[in-house]
């Protein structure tokens, strides 16, 4: 049967207008002739308080496939983004985005963009996707510290 | 082009249909989890989660287990609508569950294959004589019944039910049954009944409030206490199940059996009713307490041979060679069937009626899974699976190396190989074929010979 991602996502988009968390935004792309593309979702992802990301603003995009939610969004940071677990890319690695391990049809867009706010400040050593981020997570906390830091001022708010 | 436009305003009927419901503050409970909306024709899986008919068979894999999308617990049985669930929701939400009564019947049209339809008066005047009925009728498959013997002539146009009510005909099946047959009343006893006169039952009753009534264990009737839902969609108290020496759980009610053991409580009905009836339930858990003891040591061991043991079994004790991918069991809803298949060869339904060896050799039976109008009188054969596609989908699947991931077509071209007769475009037919309908995958660089028979075989 067709269409149960676009109703899926439909679902998604009344569910995050009545409510999501704070700083968050995450909508539908519009294309140029003013339709909405359910399909690709921009989104901003707040870095935490108290952390090195603080005071950044993270673009995201998810891109939906016609399966989902059977199969997860691809969710992609811009090129080359400074984190362990993120590919050069921009493909965000994390279980619960695996089809294989730890994704579950019942996760919303919510939990998606909570689960990777909490990524950037935890990363997962042993599922490393970069070099750059990953050997300087592992080598050089100070180094990596400050590249963590310069990128949040890369990514200001918008607003 | 046609699909994107149809696809458009259907976006447009559902956001129209949105803001009419607006009044109908659905409870969390009922939500999908699959589709986040209301929950339409309700399947509770054994490990107790709630989601939708629909929403349920498109995220089975086809090609071996499936991880409930809640949980991730694996099944491989699908299980049969959840009727006192289906009823409870359209007597509480009866405008969002006709709006998605409808909103699915579209879409249900545009593919040629239809959920079971039900009708409200069987469903009240108790379970027991429906199921006689079926049990009557379709109890003896390979010697045909006397009393239900027809002209097949008229039934060989049959097209599903829930088509006939609607007077235009319905694109991808039309090419096969123009006409509608005036088909005799015996036929209509079967569990298909005609939308409409499941409709005015559902709005008559405005009174949305529910009451005990409505939520009865299948076996102790009374109010459900810690609800646990078998394979065939009956609902009882988790105390009410009687586990047999023989470790083969049966339905009290239809008498199908329920693959794998205790099922667990549904939650969700669960925290439902301790809301709705909290002084009923609070007497429930009093007398509930001694039997629930009692069960409990039987229940324990039984949980832990579970569904997860209903899977290691079966591919165990069964080559999985002898895997059907992409063909599920109607009866019990086995899918993919493992094992013997057999196929109905007088189903013109574009999804085929297939039973497992187990179902075909039991006597209890139950409805088809697509509203398919199979009736005793069919012949079966025994279909054997198709190796060399197994093989080269053990291939595909083995190096993914998790046996949960859908099926993978080596080549782009695949679909023009799929079932020559399907009276679909070839976009469509790749659309069932991953969807997982049942559809049987055949590769292009495959020899000629087994396609062109089963092709034949297809449009008997």
């Amino acid at each position: 049967m067709s269409g149960i991602a676009r109703g899926r996502l439909t679902e998604e988009r009344k569910a995050w207008r009545k409510n999501h968390p704070h700083g968050f935004v995450a909508k539908p792309e519009t294309l140029p002739d003013g339709t909405v593309n359910l399909m690709i979702w921009h989104c901003i992802i707040p870095g935490k308080a108290g952390t090195d990301w603080e005071g950044g603003f993270y673009p995201l995009t998810l891109h939906f496939s016609e399966d989902y939610p059977s199969k997860p969004p691809k969710c992609k940071f811009p090129q080359g983004f400074f984190h362990p677990n993120v590919y050069p890319s921009g493909t965000v690695c994390l279980s619960i985005l695996n089809e294989d391990s730890g994704w579950r049809p019942a996760i919303t867009v919510k939990q998606i963009l909570v689960g990777i706010q909490d990524l950037l400040d935890q990363p997962n050593p042993a599922d490393p996707a970069q070099t750059e981020g990953y050997h300087l997570f592992i080598q050089d906390v100070t180094e990596y510290k400050k590249r963590v830091r310069m990128q949040a001022k890369q990514y200001p708010s918008l607003i | 082009m046609a699909e994107e436009e149809s696809a458009q305003k259907m976006e447009e009927f559902r956001s129209m249909a949105i803001e009419d419901d607006e009044s109908e503050q659905i409870s969390g409970s009922f939500i999908c989890c699959v589709c986040l909306d209301l929950l339409y024709k309700p399947v509770i899986l054994a490990c107790g989660h709630i989601s939708c008919f629909w929403c349920v068979h498109r995220s089975m894999s086809g090609v071996s287990e499936t991880k409930c999308a809640l949980c991730r617990q694996p099944y491989l049985h699908f299980p049969s609508i959840c009727l006192l669930l289906h009823f409870l929701l359209l007597k509480m939400y009866p405008d969002s569950y006709r709006r998605r009564e409808i909103l699915t019947l579209e879409e249900e049209k545009k593919e040629g294959t239809f959920s079971p339809q039900f009708d409200a008066l069987t469903w009240r005047s108790g379970d027991e004589e429906q199921q006689k009925l079926s049990h009557s009728s379709q109890s003896h498959m390979k010697c045909s019944d006397p009393n239900s013997s027809m002209d097949t002539g008229s039934f060989r146009n049959g097209e599903p039910h829930a088509s006939k009510v609607q007077s235009e005909p319905i694109e991808g099946i039309d090419s096969y049954s123009p006409s509608s047959p005036k088909q005799d009343l015996k036929q209509e006893r079967d569990i298909i009944v005609e939308e409409e006169s499941a409709h005015p039952i559902g709005s008559d009753q405005s009174c949305k409030q529910i009451t005990a009534s409505d939520v009865l264990c299948a076996e102790c009737k009374q109010l459900l206490f810690h609800p646990v839902a078998l394979n065939c969609g009956h609902v009882y108290c988790e105390s009410c199940i009687v586990y047999p020496a023989d470790e083969k759980l049966t339905c009290q009610v239809c008498k199908s059996r329920h693959p794998g053991g205790l099922p667990k409580v549904c939650l969700e009905l669960d925290h439902f009713l301790e809301q709705q009836f909290p002084e009923e339930c609070a007497l429930r858990r009093l007398t509930a307490r001694p039997r629930l003891a009692i069960s409990e040591n039987g229940s324990q061991k039984s949980r832990n041979s579970g569904a997860d043991n209903e899977l290691r079994n079966s591919s165990r004790s069964i080559d999985t060679s002898a895997t059907h991918f992409g063909v599920g069991c109607d009866y019990c809803g086995m899918y993919p069937i493992i094992g013997y298949r057999y196929q109905c060869q007088d189903c013109i339904e574009v999804i085929g009626f297939d039973l497992c060896g187990d179902c075909y050799n039991s006597r209890c039976k139950l409805p088809g899974r697509f509203n398919q109008q199979h009736r005793p009188e069919h012949k079966f054969r025994l279909k054997k699976p198709r190796y060399v596609q197994n093989y080269m989908l053990r291939l595909v699947t083995g190096q993914l190396d998790d046996g949960s991931t859908s099926l993978v077509f080596p080549n782009e071209g695949s679909e023009d190989g799929v079932l020559l007769t399907a009276p679909t475009s070839p976009s469509d037919v790749q659309e069932d074929a991953e969807n997982g309908l049942s559809i049987d995958f055949v590769f292009e660089d495959e020899p000629d010979s087994e396609h062109q028979n089963n092709s034949q075989s297809n449009s008997n």
